[in-house]
Order: C-alpha cells, then sequence, then structure tokens
C-alpha cells in the first residue's frame, strides 16, 4: 500500500505509525482519513466522505483481468442501497428491510443474521431501503425503518440496545448509515415526503442514551423559524438520509438536508425555509449550529441537498483553504469554506432551466415561469435531479472530483395538499420526460474548485449508483443498465466492465482480504465482490 | 424526497388494510364525493394511469371490464391491496376515500363509451379478413396460432376499445409502444436488417427481426443505427375496404381469451 499524502493533519499523524493488529475498531481508527489497511470502517470509507482507497493492487495494468470472488443472494425485493462495512476479516452489511447480516469477508459465508420485527405498516416514500451501517469497538449501529437507532454486538448480532427516535406512524423512518464521531452515534430522520419535522440525534454508543438533538427546522424564538410561513415549520419536511461527513479538527459535523414540504407547493410554506436543502455544520459534541449554507432557498422541486459533502484541502484565489465540495441535486457545483460556511464558488454541472446562474451570495437567481403550476412546467433537471444519493468520489492523485451526472428534466406540476399524519403530503406529483436524446447519465470529472469539466464517460440512461476511487489510478462505477466497470481516473477511458443483471443502485467500496484487495458492490438481491484471480486451491 | 423512481418503488410499500370493506357497492355518489375521488385518483394514481385512465404504465382504466375484477367490492380491494405480482400498489386510505376514488375511476369507463362489441361487422367474416386479406395471423398471435412480432391479440376485446383498435389499422405509427417500436439496422457487413426492439443497453441492442429471429448487435459495430417511432405493421385504410374493416373489428372484439381458437 502506498502512504499518500492525507488532508487532515490528525489523519496525517495518525498514519505515520503503524496501527497495531486489534479486533476492535478504535476512535483512532475511524479518524484515519482514507481507507486505511484492509478494513472500510464508515459509509463513505472515511470522514471526509470521499470514498477514496489506498488499496492499489488492482490497477490500470491488471483491472481487466479481476474476476468475481463471491456472491452474497438474499431473497431482496427492495433496492439493495447497502455500502458494505469490513473490519478484521468480517463483512457488515444491512439488508432491506431490516436485517444485518455478518459475512465471512473472503468468501462471504454467513457468520450470524440479525432481523428485526418490523411492524407491518412501514412509511416510507421511496422502498424499503437501508445503506449500511456504523462501527465503534464491538459495536455496530444502524437506523430502523420503525425509527429507532439500535446497537448490535458485532460478533453475535446480539441487540445490545435500541432507541426510539420518534413515532414511526407520523412518518418518520432511518434510512442511511449512521456516523460514529468519539462515543457518540448520530442518526438523521427521513421522510420528508410526510409532513416531518426534520433531526438529527446524537446517542451514548454504550447506553444507547440521547446527547442531543438538533432540529433541522428551527421551532419558535429560534434563528431561521420566521423563514416558515404560519405553522408551516411544524410539517416542513427537512429530512436527513445521508451520512454526513466530519471534520475531527474542526469537530464539526456537516449534514446534507432534504426538501421541504409539500414538496411541489409551496404556498403554504412561503420563506425560505430554513434549514432545508442545506449543509449544517454542527458541533459534534454539543450538536449546536456553527453555520448553515442553503442551496436552494424555498424549494418547490423536491431538490434534497443529501448529496455527500466532501472535505478537502485545495488552493482557492492562491490560499490554501479548507474546504467542503458537494455536486446538489439542483444542478450546481458548490464549493465552500467549511470553517465559516462561507461561498465561494457555484458551477453548472448538468443541464439546468431554473436559474440564471448563482449570485456572489450564493443565492440561486432564478429564471421566471419554472416553477410548478397545475398545468405542469417542464424544467431541467428532473426531480431526481443532477445528481443525487450516490456518492462521488475524490481522489487526492488526480485532485478530481468524480460525480454521476443525471441529465433530464421532469414536468413538475402543483397541487393542493393537506397535513394528515403519516400520509403523503406531496403538493400534486411530477412526470419525466423521458426521450431518446436528452434522457442520459455521465460519469463525469471535475476541478473541485473552478468547476472545470476534464472527462466524461456517458452513460446510456442516469445512474443510481456511487463512485469509488482507489490509488489504483480507477474509478468503479456501476449503471442502470446493470453494467459495473473500472475507468481510468484521468481520461475516464473504460478499462474493465461486467454485467450483473441488475441496475446498480449503491456505491462500490473495496477492501483487502488475506493480502488480496477486492471490490464490492451491491445490485439487484444480490452482493458481488470482485478481485484479481488466484491460484487454484484445492 | 429521493428519486424520480418513487412511483415504481410505491409497489414495494407494505399492503396495510388501514380500513376494511364495510360496503359490497359504492356509497359514494355525490358531486362532492366525485370531486374528492378526482383529486386523491390525480395525487395517487395519475401518475401511473394516466389522468384520463388512458395513458402510462399502468393498465388502461377507461373501459367497461377489467382483467383483476369489475364488481364494486373487487375493485375497491384491489385499489386497497394492489395486485400481488404487477406493479400495482395498494394504497393506504380510508374506506370513504378509496369509494370516492373508484366513483371517480367508474367515470373513465362511460366516457369509453362503447367499449369493444361487434357492432354492425361479421364475426366469421371479419375471421377470414384476419387470416387471409389482411395476414394479421402472420404477426400476432390469437390462442395458440399466430405469428410473434406484434403484440398478442387473445384478449383484444378486453384491451381494446373499438376506436383504439380502428386507429390502429389505419394509423399504427401513432402510439407505438416501445418493444413494439421499428428497428432499423445496417450492420458492419452491409446488410441491412429490420426488426422490432426487445431490448437495450449500452453496447448491444436486441430485436426480433422480420422473421422472428431474436438477434443482438454490438452498437459500435453498426454502420447505422435508427430508431424512428413507426410500426412495422402496415396501414389498412388502402387495403381493406369499410365492410372489411367492420367485419375485422367485430372478430376482434370477440377475443376474450377463450380457448375456441386454442382448440383449432
Amino acid at each position: 500500500m502506498k502512504r499518500k499524502e492525507l488532508r487532515l493533519a490528525l489523519a496525517t499523524a495518525l498514519l505515520c505509525t503503524v496501527a497495531p493488529a486489534h479486533a476492535q475498531v478504535a476512535n483512532s481508527d475511524l479518524l484515519r482519513d482514507e481507507a486505511v489497511g484492509g478494513d472500510w470502517l464508515n459509509y463513505h470509507g472515511g470522514y471526509s466522505g470521499n470514498r477514496h482507497s489506498l488499496l492499489d493492487q488492482i490497477d490500470l495494468s491488471n483491472v481487466s483481468s479481476i474476476r468475481m470472488d463471491w456472491v452474497f443472494q438474499e431473497r431482496i425485493s427492495e433496492k439493495f442501497e447497502v455500502t458494505p462495512l469490513v473490519h478484521d476479516g468480517v463483512m457488515y452489511i444491512t439488508v432491506p428491510p431490516g436485517d444485518v447480516y455478518a459475512l465471512d469477508a473472503e468468501t462471504g459465508a454467513r457468520l450470524w443474521r440479525y432481523s428485526r420485527r418490523l411492524p407491518e405498516k412501514l412509511i416510507a416514500c421511496c422502498g424499503l431501503v437501508n445503506r449500511g451501517l456504523a462501527i465503534l469497538g464491538d459495536r455496530l449501529f444502524m437506523a430502523t425503518l420503525d425509527a429507532y437507532a439500535i446497537a448490535l454486538d458485532r460478533k453475535t448480532g446480539r441487540l445490545l440496545w435500541e432507541t426510539e427516535l420518534i413515532d414511526y406512524s407520523l412518518g418518520y423512518s432511518g434510512t442511511h448509515a449512521p456516523l460514529v464521531v468519539k462515543d457518540m452515534v448520530m442518526v438523521g430522520t427521513a421522510g420528508g415526503e410526510y409532513g416531518i419535522r426534520g433531526f438529527i440525534d446524537a446517542f451514548d454508543v454504550e447506553t444507547g442514551k440521547r446527547r442531543w438533538r438538533f432540529y433541522t427546522i428551527p421551532g419558535p424564538g429560534e434563528f431561521g423559524n420566521d423563514t416558515w410561513a404560519d405553522d408551516s415549520w411544524k410539517t416542513g419536511g427537512s429530512s436527513v438520509w445521508i451520512t454526513p461527513s466530519y471534520d475531527p479538527e474542526l469537530n464539526l459535523v456537516y449534514w446534507g438536508t432534504g426538501n421541504p414540504g409539500p414538496d411541489w407547493n409551496g404556498d403554504v410554506r412561503l420563506g425560505d425555509n430554513l434549514f432545508s436543502d442545506s449543509v449544517v455544520a454542527l458541533d459534534a459534541d454539543t450538536g449546536k449550529r456553527k453555520w448553515h449554507f442553503q442551496f436552494t432557498p424555498h424549494d418547490v422541486h423536491d431538490w434534497d441537498a443529501t448529496q455527500v459533502m466532501v472535505l478537502m484541502d485545495r488552493e482557492y484565489r492562491g490560499e490554501t483553504r479548507k474546504l467542503l465540495v458537494t455536486a446538489n441535486r439542483n444542478g450546481f457545483l458548490y464549493a465552500l469554506d467549511r470553517v465559516t460556511g462561507e461561498f465561494l464558488k457555484a458551477t453548472q454541472f448538468v443541464k439546468q432551466t431554473w436559474a440564471v446562474g448563482i449570485s456572489e451570495e450564493g443565492r440561486p437567481i432564478r429564471r421566471p415561469g419554472r416553477v410548478p403550476t397545475a398545468e405542469g412546467v417542464e424544467v431541467f433537471p428532473a426531480v431526481a435531479g443532477g445528481t443525487n444519493w450516490m456518492s462521488p468520489a475524490y481522489s487526492p492523485d488526480t485532485g478530481l472530483l468524480y460525480v454521476s451526472c443525471r441529465e433530464s428534466s421532469s414536468i413538475y406540476i402543483k397541487g393542493d395538499t393537506e397535513y394528515r399524519p403519516g400520509t403523503r403530503y406531496w403538493g400534486s406529483m411530477f412526470i419525466n420526460e423521458v426521450t431518446q436524446d436528452d434522457w442520459y447519465g455521465a460519469v463525469r470529472a471535475f476541478h473541485p474548485v473552478s468547476g472545470e469539466r476534464i472527462w466524461e464517460h456517458r452513460l446510456f440512461r442516469p445512474a443510481w449508483a456511487g463512485l469509488l476511487s482507489t490509488a489504483g489510478g480507477l474509478i468503479f462505477a456501476g449503471t442502470s443498465d446493470g453494467f459495473f466497470k473500472a475507468l481510468d481516473a484521468k481520461t475516464g477511458a473504460e478499462r474493465w466492465r461486467i454485467n450483473l443483471g441488475a441496475g446498480v443502485q449503491a456505491s462500490p467500496m473495496t477492501f483487502e482480504s488475506n493480502g488480496r484487495q477486492l471490490v464490492a458492490v451491491a445490485a439487484g438481491g444480490a452482493l458481488f465482490v470482485f478481485g484479481l484471480p488466484q491460484p487454484a486451491q484445492d | 424526497m429521493r428519486s424520480a423512481h418513487r412511483f415504481a418503488l410505491l409497489l414495494f410499500l407494505p399492503l396495510v388494510l388501514v380500513a376494511a370493506r364495510t360496503h359490497e357497492t359504492n356509497p359514494m355518489d355525490s358531486p362532492e364525493d366525485f370531486q374528492e375521488g378526482k383529486r386523491l385518483y390525480r395525487i395517487n394514481c395519475g401518475n401511473c394511469h394516466g389522468m384520463e385512465g388512458t395513458t402510462g404504465r399502468g393498465a388502461r382504466l377507461a373501459r367497461r371490464t377489467y382483467r383483476h375484477g369489475n364488481t364494486d367490492a373487487e375493485l375497491f380491494d384491489l385499489i386497497e391491496g394492489g395486485i400481488p405480482g404487477t406493479d400495482m400498489p395498494g394504497l393506504w386510505l380510508e374506506e370513504d376515500d378509496i369509494w370516492r376514488i373508484l366513483l371517480f375511476v367508474r367515470s373513465f369507463a362511460a366516457a369509453a363509451s362503447t367499449g369493444c362489441e361487434p357492432g354492425a361487422g361479421d364475426v366469421s367474416l371479419g375471421k377470414e379478413v384476419f387470416h387471409s386479406k389482411a395476414s394479421c395471423g402472420a404477426c400476432h398471435t390469437v390462442g395458440a396460432q399466430g405469428g410473434r412480432l406484434g403484440p398478442d391479440m387473445s384478449f383484444a376485446g378486453v384491451q381494446y376499445t373499438n376506436e383504439q383498435l380502428r386507429l390502429a389499422l389505419l394509423e399504427p405509427a401513432r402510439d407505438v409502444a416501445k418493444r413494439y417500436r421499428t428497428v432499423r439496422i445496417v450492420d458492419a457487413e452491409g446488410q441491412r436488417v429490420e426488426g422490432v426492439w426487445m431490448n437495450e443497453n449500452a453496447y448491444h441492442i436486441y430485436i426480433m427481426d422480420r422473421a422472428e429471429n431474436i438477434r443482438s448487435f454490438r452498437k459500435a459495430d453498426l454502420q447505422s443505427l435508427e430508431q424512428p417511432e413507426e410500426s412495422l405493421m402496415p396501414a389498412y385504410g388502402d387495403m381493406l375496404d369499410a365492410s372489411d374493416l367492420d367485419n375485422l373489428l367485430a372478430y376482434l372484439c370477440t377475443l376474450q381469451g377463450a380457448s375456441e381458437e386454442t382448440a383449432e
């Protein structure tokens, strides 16, 4: 393994000492910014959200010969969106709607299974999905569809504690992989289509006792509450459903928040609707807001800001700055100062027809006539956005940000809606315009600050799969027509592909098992693991 | 909200019997109920079935009879519980709201007027037109017999109205489902191939050619690839006279999936 330049000072310090072999996951392991060693200990691979691994056994010269090592299959009728964790030779995955499996990382053999007894009536807009786990010590943590945070014994799958976030029947659920920081595990609530009031909770990893709660919609008297007309703050959504990034030095956790509700009719929630469609930087110890930045004020297109916030230190106007870079669903790629939240730069990265541009303060300058109407209005990008929850990747080697881009439009229709607890609170609907020429996907490489597009690898259809960057100079990508492929990180040229028989709707990861680098991705009802060929064994 | 595919995903929502049905027939009949049913339909059903019940990936609702049930009680249960094995999800709504939706859905059938009825045409003469003069059977299956290039006509009388069938015969290119769109290929050797679309991804396209061979082509190898919004089916306006057409329509309307054809 190569020792690459690391971005966070603390991580660098830790990496310079050879980590002793230990079974338990320590906080110091989690602090390593890239996925160091053979393990993958966080949904993104590391706190910075870059989904880049230092493993380089599979590289440009040999990737064309990788082949399947093993497959995990279950009877899964839901989308399989998990990114596995790997520690100490064991892989941990969630299987929808509420199962957790421990698998031997070398062979895929099952070691244990935890199956959550879920209520019959679950409320989830977009499938009964789960994206994965968090790990610390001998514990695994999961957010559940019935709106609990739970802890399992990682050796047996035994339930150690469970804490209710809130009554799920009001439309709340948990779908994202939690984040562990110090001795806390953090979980946000999904449910932005059901008139929830979003929040983020931090729990003691040992007891499950709540340490703090941050509401993504401020209450009366709090900053931002006046950005919601009347009582609309009570049902304004602003959900949380993707794992945040964390800067240990600043002790800030960066959460992307979801759309305001009702989605396509903003009349009942006049105002900017803070902190929907935003990134909020929270002090990890207290849950207090240090700063926020709202990408799409008063959104009426359902453009959640639940894309991954990628942390990197890069030069901006002659000065090295601590940056937060994110490709937003609204079609713009943003660079912010992650210390202060200062807006630095926004660049359009897909076709969009709703904004003239972004002002110097970072506020969109809207084009007139692009809000939903009763008859319907076509706007680019589509409801699913210029990208979505699937992970981008950032390679410190190339200095490029890689994004799975979606080129498409929707007809946005506005209608009436009324709040009824636990039911859809949408304000009408949308129709996707599907045409041959105007509806496609692309993996694109961008300079993260200037926004300049360096290359594009075009996809047949917009993808729902994330990207993985490796020190082998590769970008792994999934597609909606069932392919899993490896691209040259410098040029986008395809170097390997296989068809997995179902659209990939998850982000890939990589790990090491007995000296071999393996790459894993979920597709359909299976998890596929690939590596270089090895000599036949008895 | 996460994804544009949310409607597709609703099918995975569990079936929830919020309110068991307490009536056998629809108790809702007021204009207010109808309006409310229309509103609920637009929110819950319209994206798949179309605002008028005629378009979309869901079944056509603007007709008199349905494949999965026709009584009020049967249709209530379908709306409430969904249809297993299909993309049709159940809805978590109060009993009264489901009845209101059904009240509105029933209005489609009235608007669809005739449905498929033999009318003035002669069924047995129409059958002859189908098999000989118009050679429909070369591309369309009825029962156990016929071609496979076009859609199966075994249920034509249930699936389509007279107007739809007439339009399909006179202007077949007007509304071709993607699965039956024309694909024209010139392969690497310059050979021209024409067929109907079966599947496609970034690298390959799969078609059924006119001889019903299932063929795969690597897109990168092709000299040209055209996918016009056309049908391989000829327009029959010039080939059939008015009485042929009436007779053919009459025959098609009798096709309800019965075993008469398969027994031949």
